[in-house]
């Protein structure tokens, strides 16, 4: 077994250019340039006295049985500022519309961010906490998801995501999501999210030092890169507090042991089910979810009774407008005008008990296209 | 551009036309004995690995991808012809140290190449998307599952539900596979033609243990013949690296007429079509026979009342999908069992579907502790229906305390109790 004292690529890199034989070197540097190499050297694979070139060479040969290297078809990007993975989507991932839910591709979202944290080095607990962080009794807390599929995968599609995360404002990180249609290449979905700190303990918000920050921020991509570039994106939207007439609601939700995650707490990708189950039969038989909005103000416990409520979302000004043009005041409230397939709702999470807010979204549905 | 570099992750595989044909029908001679055997998947899969390509290439996005082989290694041969060694040439011979550390990177990138020719895991690169294949003489179907974070319950390992999302999946692969999917879920033409359908009666899981996040499980399924109009099919699943087993399922069908909902004989025409899929092997779990009691208001000591379904509990057939019956049915078991306590054993009789609009109750009774030889083991009743009183599920739960398998021996039992 030939053994390398090469701890990672540039090392290697250095020792074959000293040996000045370049052109006896070709298949090998071409090997180097693969893409999905993996940068760094995992420190779980120091077992394997090779490991360190097959680093080198495609993430997706899965040689090595280090705990990283599973069935994993994903790895870090060459530039070891994004993670990528491809995934299938199994039978039990897909709804009554055939294709992939909502829940599945936030799952998705979930799984592959917590993969990132992994590569990096992060904790094995799912949360992607880094060392300092658990130090100081840290979790990340997600404050705002906002998803949209423009096309969803059915069943047995195999999709990538490519996820990355970068600093926002003071106190926050945001992670952004883009979603490839393996075969055809082509952007199925986008997403984005804001994470804040919070101390597990008191479970308050924390704002931290720049060191703490620098941990994870150096596996960050240097300039900002948004999954959502565009002027005024629905991402930025702010969401108004669904008002009385509430429209449809669905009361008494209760979290099931399977909603619950490792700790016990409600998992996120709950309340988007929760806020779908207040929308009508109608529009699920007709519609399906462009994009979804969800600020998270309240943690929800296992012991809670959640109501869910939705309404439709009133454009600028159309409220003064359908009370005032011809003197009565009319209940329904109108949706874009060019747009009459497209349906927009606003939603509201809260507690049973007291009323008070856990989540608050918004909700785009067009109608389904023909497949 | 993107499905060469899809297809260029693959494993090359040269094909071998004497492979396992998924197309050959054999009539069960001389098959395998599964319900005897301990699987070691690493040495069964290890003679499979040449002869792998058995089927169609797989149809990612319902696009064929493309196998590009990987270009050959060809060794040069640098160090063959030296020059004799006289006194000239015993200077430092650059060419020689030329050969030396050519041979050095070239015997490193050989075995590079070894490595690519002997994996570690070959289902995970014959398989790379974990789709599944036909395996074993064509008569059992295999697929690998990696368990995903989100598939991990409150326990830290992955759910029940997971685990049976997993043999749901792979039977209706299987049935894909082996060409029996005529127009609905696992009905064959010629069932279709009669207006039959399958319909799962029986339901047994023994869990020996639960797979936890960054596990890859490997799920074996087959059917064969349940008396002489009934289908019985199998699941085994084991740690894809270790090869221990895991869980091991067996399900019991009947042949229904969906428009009269009455229990149909296997029309000879049908069993033409499914006898030369059936596997002559003894169940894979000893069969559970003692009758299921049906709790009322009075011998349950634990109810949960409002269940309702919601939209992701929904199959495609607006139907609640069986495996969401498992969790509801745990929704009524006394939170200090679940959280001490992890489920080993279960037996469901399914007896009647429900959809979005059904209100449902679930009811459990503790009925036996430290029985069965096991200290600290659990068994319970279960009684899943409509508010307005229709049996849905009946079944029966045996837990083991947690973390008494990691002790290695199953009489040692931690100290704590339920």
């Amino acid at each position: 077994m030939l053994k390398f004292p090469y701890c990672n690529v540039t090392d290697l890199n250095q020792a074959l250019a000293q040996c000045r034989f370049v052109g006896l070197l070709g298949p090998l540097a071409s090997r180097r340039r693969s893409p999905r190499a993996v940068v760094s050297c995992s420190p779980s694979s120091s077992e394997f006295s090779l490991t360190p070139v097959q680093a080198v060479m495609s993430c997706q040969q899965q040689v090595g049985s280090s705990l990283v290297n599973r069935l994993r078809l994903g790895g870090l990007t060459e530039d070891g500022f994004s993670y990528k993975e491809k995934f299938i989507i199994r039978g039990f991932e897909v709804g009554i519309n055939k294709i992939a839910t909502i829940e599945t591709i936030a799952n998705l979202l979930q799984e592959v961010g917590s993969n990132h944290a992994q590569s990096v080095g992060f904790s094995t607990d799912g949360f992607g906490t880094s060392p300092t962080m658990r130090k100081l009794h840290l979790i990340w807390v997600t404050a705002r998801m906002h998803i949209e599929v423009y096309k969803y995968p059915a069943w047995r599609d195999v999709i990538e995501i490519e996820t990355w995360c970068q600093n926002e404002g003071r106190i926050g990180t945001r992670r952004d999501w883009i979603l490839n249609d393996v075969t055809t290449g082509e952007v199925i979905g986008r997403a984005t999210s804001k994470w804040v700190m919070m101390n597990q303990d008191t479970r308050r918000m924390q704002k931290v030092s720049d060191d703490v920050k620098e941990e994870y921020l150096v596996f960050c991509p240097r300039e900002p890169r948004l999954a959502f570039s565009e002027k005024n994106n629905k991402s930025l939207k702010r969401i108004a507090k669904l008002e009385d007439p509430v429209r449809y609601s669905k009361l008494g939700l209760k979290p099931r042991r399977a909603d619950l995650d490792m700790n016990q707490h409600v998992n996120n990708v709950t309340y988007i089910g929760w806020v779908l189950e207040s929308i009508p039969k109608e529009i699920i038989d007709t519609h399906e979810l462009q994009a979804i909005t969800l600020d998270y103000r309240r943690e929800c416990q296992q012991y809670n009774v959640v109501d869910s409520l939705t309404g439709l979302e009133l454009t600028e000004g159309s409220k003064m407008v359908s009370v005032g043009t011809n003197g009565s005041a009319t209940a329904t409230a109108t949706t874009r005008e060019d747009d009459h397939d497209c349906h927009r709702f606003l939603h509201l999470l809260r507690l049973s008990s007291d009323g008070r807010e856990i989540n608050r979204g918004r909700t785009e549905w067009r109608k389904k296209p023909t497949r | 551009m993107v499905a060469t570099a899809a297809a260029s992750s693959f494993f090359p595989i040269t094909s071998s036309p004497d492979s396992i044909d998924s197309k050959n029908k054999k009539l069960g001679n001389g098959s395998t004995n599964l319900g005897g055997i301990k699987l070691k998947p690493s040495a069964s899969s290890g003679s499979l690995q040449v002869k792998a390509n058995a089927q169609a290439p797989p149809k990612i996005n319902g696009t064929t991808v493309v196998m590009t082989p990987v270009e050959g290694f060809t060794s040069e041969d640098a160090a063959s012809s030296l020059p004799p060694r006289t006194f000239i040439n015993q200077l430092p011979d650059w060419s020689m140290l030329l050969a030396a550390i050519t041979t050095i990177f070239l015997a490193a990138e050989k075995q590079w190449m070894m490595l690519d020719w002997k994996p570690r895991r070959p289902d995970m690169l014959i398989d790379p998307f974990g789709i599944g294949r036909i395996v074993q003489d064509g008569l059992v179907f295999r697929q690998n599952f990696s368990i995903r974070s989100y598939e991990i319950g409150a326990d830290r390992t992955a759910s029940i539900e997971t685990l049976m999302n997993h043999l749901q999946e792979t039977a209706i692969n299987h049935c894909k596979s082996a060409g029996l999917l005529g127009d609905g879920f696992g009905a064959t033409p010629g069932m279709c033609k009669k207006n039959l359908i399958w319909v799962v009666t029986r339901m047994q899981v023994v869990v020996d243990r639960y797979p936890t996040w960054g596990d890859v499980v490997q799920v074996d399924t087959w059917v064969s013949a349940s008396g002489k109009n009934g289908m019985r099919r199998d699941w085994l699943v084991s740690n894809s690296k270790t090869g221990e087993i895991l869980t091991r399922a067996s399900s019991v069908w009947v042949m229904m007429n969906k428009l009269t909902r009455r229990l149909s004989k296997i029309p000879e025409e049908v069993r033409g079509e499914i006898e030369p899929h059936f596997m002559n092997s003894d169940p894979v779990v000893a069969e559970d026979n003692r009758k299921l009691v049906k709790l009322d208001d009075s011998t349950a000591q634990y109810v949960r009342k409002g269940l309702t379904p919601r939209w992701s509990d929904l199959d495609v057939n607006q139907h609640v999908n069986n495996v969401k019956y498992v969790g509801w049915i745990l929704e009524s078991t006394p939170l200090g069992i679940v959280e001490s306590h992890e489920l080993c054993s279960m037996t469901l009789e399914y007896r009647r579907e429900c959809g979005r609009d059904s209100v449902l109750q679930s009811l459990t009774a503790v009925s036996g502790v430290g029985n069965l030889g096991n200290m600290g083991e659990i068994e319970c009743q279960h009684l899943l229906q409509l508010e307005e009183g229709s049996e849905i599920v009946r079944g029966r739960t045996q837990w083991r305390p947690k973390n008494a398998k990691s002790f290695g021996k199953m009489d040692q039992v931690p100290a704590q109790s339920a």
